[in-house]
């Protein structure tokens, strides 16, 4: 990938339960800590919207999908517009490995939440120096 | 079969990209939790590409309302093209007109502002599900309970006392919470103002205001020791 080129990440940000309020927490954790200066968020409904800019954008810039649940809504929206993303992450799969942690709820993620946000993040954080072929700096 | 009842979706923009996002979806679930979890429903926006029938279904089967953080009106749009018409649009930008500047993108930086921005808008998009619901839903029909998101559940609510009744009041202890930020002491003299919040979230019926007056109050001093004040 052109190192110029910020990796969007993009979560799903779902309203329903506490699975999407750590999608959108370890985006944040990744654009605005683990490495700000190679990453950018975008608002999924933008997407959704059909705006052109973010079109172009999710065209342009390598994607990276952050799904709170298996129904993978920022993965499939991505999809649709540009086929496959360059990774794709589910809660799950960090959740699974702490089980019967209560993470919080959608509306506040507790100390369990923030552990599972954060390892999430650094898998995202991987995943980006992977796309960039270099470690990523925060 | 269970009763029909008309309940009023309320569709929040993710709006990653910006704090007035973080406020929307933050502002809906209150109202989804706290103000009015008996009449309202939700569903996540990137559902409709992403989901089935039943999801671009839901503002033709409730009356529904949009929360959108900036005046790219991305919930509305995306709504109205999926979905169906939406009976009100509400952009939180404007309903803050200016005010609660530096807010947060993420809970990590939440402060003052940004909790008293969350009810101003909450607050707001409260009264709107009161005005449709008013209206008799607008153009839309009724949709059933099991229509909703699962997770549209009430919080927990706290119990008083009234006239030897047990009554319970959703999200009594939040109510409670926000009186104490705001610098409200548990006093006699603030008893109407206790019970005037209060009112704003749960129907105190006329005839027992005096009831609840003091069962409030006496409620507020049990939470404020509790909360060692």
């Amino acid at each position: 990938m052109d190192p110029a080129q910020k990796v969007l990440v993009i979560p799903c940000s779902g309203i329903g339960k506490v699975h999407g309020l750590i999608s959108r927490e370890a985006t944040y954790l990744v654009t605005d800590e683990l490495a700000p200066g190679q990453t950018e968020t975008l608002c999924l409904a933008l997407l959704v919207k059909g705006d052109e800019q973010a079109l172009a954008r999710v065209r342009s810039q390598p994607c990276i999908t952050v799904d709170g649940c298996p129904k993978a809504c920022a993965q499939k929206n991505v999809t649709l517009v540009r086929g496959e993303s360059d990774g794709a992450f589910q809660v799950l799969q960090v959740l699974k490995q702490h089980r019967g942690v209560q993470p919080g709820s959608a509306s506040s993620l507790n100390e369990a939440g923030w552990t599972v946000a954060r390892e999430l993040a650094e898998l995202v954080r991987d995943k980006v120096a992977e796309l960039a072929g270099c470690e990523v700096t925060s | 079969m269970s009763e029909e009842k008309l309940r009023v979706g309320i569709i929040s923009c993710s709006g990653e990209e910006i704090p007035e996002g973080t406020i929307s979806r933050l502002a809906t679930r209150r109202v989804l939790e706290l103000l009015r979890p008996d009449q309202t429903v939700t569903l996540c926006l990137p559902l409709f590409l992403a989901g089935g029938e039943q999801e671009r279904d839901f503002a033709r089967s409730h009356p529904t309302i949009t929360v959108d953080g900036c005046d790219k009106r991305c919930a509305q749009a995306g709504t109205e093209k999926h979905s169906g018409p939406v009976s009100a649009a509400l952009v939180v930008t404007e309903m803050l007109n200016g005010g609660y500047p530096d807010c947060a993108r993420s809970s990590r930086q939440r402060g003052e502002v940004d909790r008293e921005a969350v009810w101003v808008v909450a607050e707001t998009i409260a009264a709107t599900v009161d005005q449709l619901l008013a209206e008799g839903g607008g153009a839309q029909g009724r949709g059933a309970e099991s229509d909703g998101c699962a997770c549209s559940r009430p919080l927990p609510g706290g119990t008083v006392a009234i006239n030897g009744e047990e009554v319970t009041i959703p999200g009594l202890q939040m109510i409670f919470g926000q009186l104490l930020e705001t610098g409200v002491a548990p006093e006699p003299g603030n008893a109407d103002r206790v019970l005037a919040t209060v009112a704003i979230y749960y129907p105190v019926p006329e005839a027992e205001r005096e009831a609840y007056r003091e069962a409030l109050l006496e409620a507020y001093k049990r939470h404020s020791a509790q909360a060692g004040v």
